[in-house]
């Protein structure tokens, strides 16, 4: 039963700051929120033997959640290999990766959609090539989720009480897996899902989707659909201009995921002015000052500037939207 | 038997001169308990997991100890047949550099035994405290849990008193401190006949998975709002969910007629002993009509055949006019 000694410096990386953004609205803004589930992952391969000293970590990601098990393979001396794809990874990130001492691979992707099943192919010759790796699977590993009990614990410390929790999904960990603590506390609490315009998280078909870091193009396990009350699509513009809004007004340099969970926030939390809305901001702006916190890059972008929209447009049908539009649906805890 | 005047004027003759006074009658006292808010396991600060608990305290009953230092072989009770609590105060003169004392622990409590109060503990930590004053020193309220364990395996956090502790019952030491008193609480308490009667000491301790574990740290976290803010109905929601938890464990037979009690009276949550039998509506003492609705709440346990119904208020500020 026990857990692992942690290092201090990674823990801060993990922690979030809770921080004011209104009366009734704040945000749970991480350095490098995947560090959490990375973290809790590998203590429990580590306690299950499924992780020996000294073994290899393989794992299919083009993001933070990538970035996250380089850091924690370097300073726990683990072998770590990365695969993801041409199309996802750029230039200096992968850069960093390297430089922790992780093994980059990145497939070839001409059409531009991920290539999954050739990601998947590569990172089975890794496992094939390592006998014994470690593959943590951030999409069905129900370690993912159950991370998130450190997250809830600081929001209930810091805000006792709270009514709404805005999540951007990805793999699906951390909205089901904080909102699996926080309801044992807190039943009524309503679950907002975050999600994009061509992903297949909440039943779009999968496509090219230009706001990286949340939607998805597969379905992962550990998203639970009957936990989620309402689901927004916020196109990759709304959310890049929130994002830089946020830099703007606030000085809080995060990611665009953060971005679109302050809208859809701050939507709920001037909507319904007596609860508590808390929205999770999963990383911080650095590895987007080449596109998001870039005027000329947004200016190439087809639509932007996007006029800003105050409030989304309510579906009563799942269909996709525009990049310059945002759109929600009662979800009502309902599978997909 | 006299009576030696042992104000502390210095006597000694040379600085560091260990000289033991000698007793005189002592007299210590401890509270009751019923059951606790939250229990569970807990990480320390070095993360290591242990099992603590909150003690939802139960102020209004107390045991009562007198130690009379006499002549004869070892010590006593009053009434007779009271082991722990000998032994507990035997360990604390042991502790305190005293050997072969002998005399009366008179033991006079208001705590019903059997029914899961507290009561062994209530009177070892009286007799503790009863020892200690009979040789004249206070003891640190740590010193008192260890010598408490020692004397009866498991303990609880009522030497802390008022103060709102997360105690590592098996361990007899203080996880954490929490900043803050107990909100007001009104508590309607009772049993079920129908559940069977649990031996604290000889129950074995719940196994918890994993996804229990973590959950046990989300409500500690609440538990530390609640009480910086003294806030019932923020501690009620974590009172619950640790009864819940303790649905897995060791049922309560008739839990959602506890649940139904305090929904239909707006009571803030439902306590449990979570190696007992008690349950408690726990009810907001800030709230004007709360002592009318614990009346409502006793009257509808009544019904539901709930015995050995009792109310008490924890932090109330006044006596409630129950009414």
């Amino acid at each position: 039963m026990n857990v692992q000694p942690q290092l201090s410096f990674l823990l801060d990386y993990e922690t979030p700051r809770m921080i004011e953004l209104g009366a009734n609205f704040y945000a749970a803004q991480f350095h490098l929120m995947k560090l959490l589930p990375a973290r809790y992952m590998l203590d429990r391969a580590e306690e299950s033997g499924a992780l020996q000293p000294g073994g290899h970590i393989t794992e299919t990601s083009s993001g933070t959640f990538a970035m996250a098990l380089a850091m924690l393979a370097a300073v726990r001396g683990y072998g770590f290999t990365i695969v993801s794809a041409t199309s996802l990874m750029d230039a200096s990130f992968k850069e960093r990766l390297k430089q922790l001492g992780a093994s980059v691979i990145l497939v070839e992707d001409e059409s531009r959609t991920g290539n999954q099943s050739g990601r998947l192919a590569e990172l089975h010759r890794v496992l094939e090539s390592k006998p014994g790796a470690f593959w943590p699977k951030q999409y069905d590993n129900p370690d993912n989720p159950a991370a998130y009990s450190r997250l809830a614990e600081m929001i209930v410390e810091k805000l006792g009480r709270i009514d709404y929790l805005v999540g951007c999904v990805g793999s699906g960990g951390s909205l089901s897996g904080t909102t699996r603590y926080l309801r044992s506390l807190f039943p009524e609490m309503r679950a907002i899902a975050v999600d994009t315009n061509n992903s297949v998280l909440f039943g779009h078909a999968a496509g090219p989707r230009l706001l990286r870091g949340l939607g998805n193009s597969i379905l992962p396990w550990n998203l639970d659909h009957t936990l989620i009350d309402e689901v927004h699509w916020v196109g990759a513009l709304q959310a890049f201009g929130a994002t830089r809004e946020l830099y703007r007004r606030r000085a809080m340099y995060v990611g665009p995921t953060s971005g679109a969970a302050a809208l859809v926030g701050a939507w709920y939390a001037r909507t319904h002015p007596q609860e508590t809305v808390v929205a999770i901001m999963p990383d911080k702006g650095y590895r987007y000052q080449s596109t998001v916190y870039s005027d000329e890059w947004l200016r190439s972008q087809a639509g932007w500037p996007a006029a800003t929209l105050t409030e989304p447009t309510e579906l009563s049908e799942i269909v996709p939207a525009g990049e310059g539009d945002w759109t929600y649906m009662r979800w009502a805890r309902r599978p997909l | 038997m006299s009576f030696p005047n042992s104000f502390p004027f210095e006597t000694r003759t040379a600085p560091g001169h260990v000289y033991s006074r000698p007793l005189r009658v002592g007299t210590g006292r401890a509270s009751a308990h019923h059951g606790e808010i939250l229990q569970g396991v807990f990480l320390d600060e070095a993360g290591r997991l242990h099992r603590a608990l909150l003690t939802l305290p139960f102020p209004c009953a107390e045991s009562i100890a007198t130690f009379w230092p006499e002549d004869g072989r070892d010590i006593r009770t009053r009434p007779p047949g009271r082991s722990k609590a000998a032994k507990a105060a035997a360990l604390t003169f042991q502790e305190l550099g005293y050997s072969q004392v002998s005399g009366c622990l008179t033991i006079e409590t208001s705590i019903p035994v059997g029914y899961g109060y507290g009561s062994s503990t209530a009177d070892v930590v009286a007799a503790i405290r009863a020892a200690a004053a009979a040789t004249g020193v206070e003891l640190r309220r740590s010193l008192i849990c260890r010598l408490a364990v020692e004397a009866e395996t498991a303990s609880d956090s009522i030497a802390f008193g008022e103060r709102v502790v997360l105690f590592a019952h098996r361990e007899g030491r203080v996880l954490e401190y929490f900043p803050g008193d107990y909100p007001p609480l009104y508590v309607v308490g009772f049993v079920s006949r129908d559940d069977p009667p649990v031996d604290t000491l000889a129950f074995s301790p719940a196994q918890y998975d994993s996804s229990e574990i973590e959950s046990f740290r989300v409500l500690r976290g609440l538990a530390r709002r609640a009480i910086v803010d003294e806030d019932a109905s923020l501690l009620g929601h974590v009172a619950t969910a640790s009864a819940r938890i303790n649905q897995r464990h060791l049922p309560k037979k008739h839990f959602e007629a506890l649940l139904r009690i305090c929904e239909e009276n707006d009571g803030c949550g439902v306590q449990v002993a979570h190696s007992g039998n008690l349950m408690g509506v726990l009810l907001d003492g800030k709230e004007r009509d709360a002592p009318s609705r614990a009346k409502r709440a006793a009257t509808a346990a009544r019904e539901a055949g709930f015995t050995d119904i009792l109310r008490f208020a924890v932090n109330a500020d006044a006596m409630p006019v129950w009414g």
